[in-house]
């Protein structure tokens, strides 16, 4: 039991200051340190129950916790220490036994000052003590060195020495103060023989001046006097209203870039904006290696006018009150013409040498160390796309034209692997590809195949924009996979080392949205045997069966995640007869979508549990030897009436359901495949399936066979789809 | 990376120096055509060991006192990680933006020759064209005033064109591949020596800072055949770890040699 005592309540705040933490760290360390300090506070007993949240900020110099109120003491704890059982804690005159005496002394008391308490074993003879709780101010003080270097950072630094403490950066100052204004209290501690105390430091430009504060908003105010803004949220708005106003009349507006605008406001303390400007000349170079390299290299937003069209400026956010003379402008003018210079070196001395000519460069640029070279990979590939091609030509989905330049635009895919500009910008890959091909004559479906071929980069991104460029990408990511799991990198659980979840999911979303004739099953077959023609093999035995349930998983992960299709639907889709599991894509795609959509009728379940029902005599008939699924149904030994009509429903409906899958029309076929209720229905109610005569009895079996292989299980196994599942 | 550098940061000595060096990198050669970048330039390299806890403002006091001031320019300390693979060492750290151009690497060295530093070095290297060409207020490294009458261009144009020439065109990555075996067979050859003696009877007379100098030299030609992009990925690595076996056994005699010394010293 614990004695609750009126409680002081105070508030605390905490300032680890840092030499720059590196941008992309600092909201992840914010958040830890939080969530740090909560759990300390919780541990340490000093959160009353309406105690509000621990608040955070950062700047690259500084990671800051409070909360307004925490308990200034712990509660006090009442301890219950259990002796001897009360039966042999006294003998038959009442006086106390050894047992009772010597617990007494181990617990410094006296016998008579002991107490008897009712425990769930019986009564036993024990004590009662009031622990007092401690001064927040000196259980913090034991605590907070350990929340704030178990902050967890993804790469962190010794500073002082081996047995010196590790962190991001270098921890310079420590601001931990309990209680506010007169009150106020240092919490003491020590890292790194930095002491504790109440100061913190103003902008790097004002230099080691040490300032006094003694409450949170002191603590704030005092600091945006010193030109530090400690909420990123705020900085952020600033960053905004001052890229507005720097571009205020101009008619231009910078890209819209989330991740540039975040580093941006954890790499500043007092951020400020700056238009500069280029020279147009360089307007030659691509728009994508432009903005790269003011992005990637100088992190300046790229500038566009109305049109939409890049323009010879960029807006860069300076961590200074003011450029009164102009000089960081021109500052950074001058470094990003120098930034230009070399992508223009870069530019022109990679296109002395044509892509075409790059591709025995590739022999010397690994994929993966088991998986060969570039030039491996391309020979792979290559294979792998002859056979999507014909394929696609099979279905007048492509013709001979196309395929020549599939083949072509896969020999020069991977080629700008070995230029300057993509060792550069590493993420240009492909983009770099397209436009060198396209500088170079390369044909234009075959330059936009290559600039392409690296999409979808996720499920949200979109395909390739020609069917040239959907072929090179789904051959890319084909041999991927295939060779891959040849190797045994095939994803297990969490790990995925190769990233093949997200080819898989390439793999199925070009072939939904992009290939939609593409046989899917039919090509994956032929790339493994293209991949083991020229691999050594390190993976399980049945290649084929892991790869093909490795993308049936990715197929029904697009079908349930991507297009929000209820589970037991796709289940049904992709358990159908034909053709086999994902088979072609896009079909199943359309079946998923017209299924589901009819599958809530009544009609429609009660077909579904007919399935089912059909499907367990079925089952439980398997036994016998007599029948074979796909025996002939013998008309002369059918019965009048329900058997028969039965029969007949089922032939006319397999006539319909053969034509309206041919077409695609799956929408149709489904709703046929309810019309047959009232037969299946009056059949189960008139006619008794395990007739004694042997004859009858393998008849009718027969004919709920052909009826669960033409009809229930044909364009999607209707026995997977759950009654109950409506509207979940 | 300077002797001076690579040896003095091993072990518990302090040691705070400061020197000029030339910065050498095949792969930033642009034939003198670009105005910042050098195949070849040179740096101010401060070691501080252990450095001061207010290292950061020490090293903004000496851009102040050569004119660099902070009410009119941005200076920004950005996440740079120095790494030298070949030499078994790297660092946590910064470079440091004046202005959006990179004029120092700011580094807090962990390790040198595969060993733990302790305690550990501040290295700064400082960028002198560049910081020059700032100061000078001009557009590009070769326009800076060497005195009244020379420009840096009129110094070294002719050697930049040159370096990248050799390193990008013609350098021979078969020529270029022996000598880096000659120089990592010298360097082996010595070493084998040194350690198939008792380790306590090793020679104290031991070419230490030769064999350092092949080990360098190694790691140099692998920056031209990485340059020539004459060489795979998996070449790569295997490359860098046969110099940085070089480099650590370097360090370990060195290590070896200065604890004996200093126990001769003690007798």
């Amino acid at each position: 039991m614990t004695v609750e005592q009126k409680n002081r309540t105070e508030a605390l705040l905490i300032e680890v200051g840092v030499e720059e933490i590196p941008a992309r760290f600092l909201a992840g360390a914010e958040r830890n340190l939080g969530e740090r300090l909560t759990e300390a506070l919780q541990t340490l007993r000093l959160l009353s129950p309406d105690a509000q949240p621990v608040t955070t900020y950062s700047t690259p110099r500084r990671l800051v916790a409070r909360t307004p109120q925490i308990l200034a003491r712990q509660p006090d704890e009442t301890e219950e220490v259990i002796g001897p059982p009360a039966k042999i804690a006294f003998d038959q005159t009442g006086n106390p036994t050894r047992a009772a005496t010597s617990f007494a002394e181990r617990n410094s008391t006296r016998v008579n000052k002991l107490l008897k308490i009712e425990t769930p074993k019986g009564l036993y003879l024990g004590l009662r003590r009031r622990i007092r709780g401690r001064a927040a101010r000196e259980v913090l003080a034991e605590a907070l060195p350990q929340v704030i270097l178990g902050i967890n950072f993804p790469k962190s630094m010794y500073w002082t020495s081996k047995a010196g403490p590790r962190f991001i950066r270098p921890i310079r100052w420590l601001l931990a103060i309990l209680a506010e204004n007169e009150s106020a209290r240092v919490v003491p501690f020590e890292i790194a023989g930095i002491r504790s105390g109440k100061s913190t430091y103003g902008h790097r430009v004002a230099g080691l001046t040490a300032i006094p504060v003694k409450s949170f908003e002191e603590y704030a105010a005092k600091l945006r006097e010193h030109q530090v803004e400690i909420d990123p949220g705020k900085r952020s708005e600033m960053i905004r209203g001052e890229v507005k106003a720097v571009l205020e009349g101009t008619g231009l507006s910078v890209f819209p870039d989330e991740d540039l605008h975040e580093w941006v406001v954890n790499s500043t303390e007092w951020p400020r904006s700056i238009l500069g400007a280029f020279d147009r000349r360089f307007l030659h170079l691509p728009r994508e290696i432009l903005v790269t390299v003011m992005r990637d290299h100088q992190k300046y937003f790229a500038v566009e006018n109305e049109a939409g069209e890049l323009q010879p400026n960029f807006v860069t956010v300076m961590n200074l009150g003011q450029d009164t003379a102009g000089l960081i402008r021109e500052g950074h003018e001058r470094v990003l013409r120098a930034r230009f210079a070399d992508a223009e070196f870069f530019w022109e001395a990679d296109l002395r040498i044509p892509l075409e000519s790059r591709q025995v460069m590739l022999e010397k640029v690994t994929f993966q160390a088991q998986m060969g070279s570039y030039a491996a990979k391309v020979e792979r590939m290559a294979a792998i796309a002859r056979h999507i091609c014909a394929d696609l030509e099979s279905q007048g989905a492509l013709d001979a034209e196309g395929s020549s330049r599939v083949l072509h635009a896969v020999r020069l895919c991977k080629c700008d692997l070995t230029t300057q500009m993509v060792r550069e910008f590493t993420e240009l890959q492909g983009v770099v590809g397209g436009l060198y091909a396209r500088e170079q004559g390369e044909l234009e479906a075959v330059a936009d195949a290559i600039y392409d071929h690296y999409k979808p980069a996720n499920i949200a991104d979109e395909c390739p924009r020609n069917k040239v460029g959907a072929v090179v990408a789904l051959a890319d990511r084909l041999d991927s996979v295939v060779a891959g799991f040849t190797v045994g990198l095939e994803p297990t659980g969490s790990s995925d080392p190769f990233g093949l979840r997200r080819a898989g999911n390439g793999i199925i979303k070009i072939a939904v949205e992009s290939l939609t004739t593409l046989n899917l099953a039919q090509v994956t077959e032929r790339a493994i045997e293209a991949v083991e023609a020229g691999l050594a093999r390190n993976g399980g035995e049945d290649l084929g069966h892991h790869v093909d349930s490795f993308l049936r998983e990715r197929m029904e992960f697009y079908l349930r995640e991507v297009a929000g299709i209820r589970y037991d639907t796709v289940r049904a889709v992709l358990s159908s007869a034909v053709p086999a599991g994902f088979g072609i894509p896009a079909v199943a795609f359309a079946r998923a979508k017209a299924l589901e959509q009819v599958r809530d009728t009544d009609d429609f379940l009660a077909l579904a549990a007919a399935a089912k029902r059909t499907r367990n005599i079925l089952t439980k008939s398997a036994s016998s030897d007599l029948r074979d699924d796909n025996a002939p149904v013998h008309t002369d030994l059918l019965g009048e009436g329900p058997e028969r009509a039965l029969y007949s429903a089922c032939q006319g409906l397999m006539n319909d359901l053969g034509r309206l899958n041919k077409s695609g029309e799956f929408g149709a076929a489904f709703r046929a495949m309810a019309g047959i209720r009232p037969q299946v229905d009056l059949f189960f109610d008139k006619v008794l399936v395990m007739a004694e005569d042997d004859a009858l009895r393998e008849n009718r079996l027969r004919l709920l066979a052909q009826l669960n292989r033409d009809v229930f299980a044909s364009l999607a196994e209707l026995s997977e789809i759950a009654a109950e599942a409506r509207g979940s | 990376m300077c002797p001076e550098t690579f040896f003095r940061v091993l072990g518990p000595k302090p040691w705070s120096v400061a020197y000029v060096q030339p910065s050498r990198r095949p792969a930033d050669g642009r034939y003198g055509e670009n105005p910042n970048r050098l195949i070849k330039h040179t740096q101010l390299q401060v070691i501080l060991k252990p450095p001061p806890e207010d290292v950061q403002e020490v090293y903004l006091r000496s851009l102040r006192d050569i004119g660099i001031d902070f009410h009119s320019h941005d200076i920004r300390f950005e996440e740079d990680n120095w790494e030298a693979p070949t030499l078994g060492a790297w660092g946590i750290g910064w470079q440091v933006m004046l202005d959006g151009l990179e004029i120092t690497q700011f580094t807090y060295f962990q390790q040198s020759g595969g060993v733990d530093l302790d305690p550990i070095s501040v290295e700064l290297t400082y960028g002198l064209e560049r910081i020059v060409a700032f100061l000078q207020n001009v557009n590009s490294v070769y326009e800076v005033k060497w005195n009244n009458s020379v420009k840096y261009r009129d110094l070294r144009h002719r050697e930049e064109f040159e370096l990248s020439l050799y390193d990008f065109e013609s350098a021979s990555p078969e020529s270029t591949r022996r000598l880096f075996e000659i120089y990592e067979a010298e360097a082996a050859r010595l070493l084998k020596d040194y350690f198939a003696a008792d380790p306590a009877r090793r020679p104290t007379r031991f070419p230490l800072l030769k064999v350092y100098e092949f080990c360098l030299k190694c790691s140099h030609l692998f920056n031209i055949l990485d340059a020539r992009g004459a060489i795979s990925v998996t070449e790569r690595v295997a490359l860098i770890t046969r110099i940085r076996k070089i480099a650590t056994e370097v360090a370990q005699v060195y290590l070896e040699q200065s604890t004996a010394a200093a126990e001769v010293k003690s007798v």
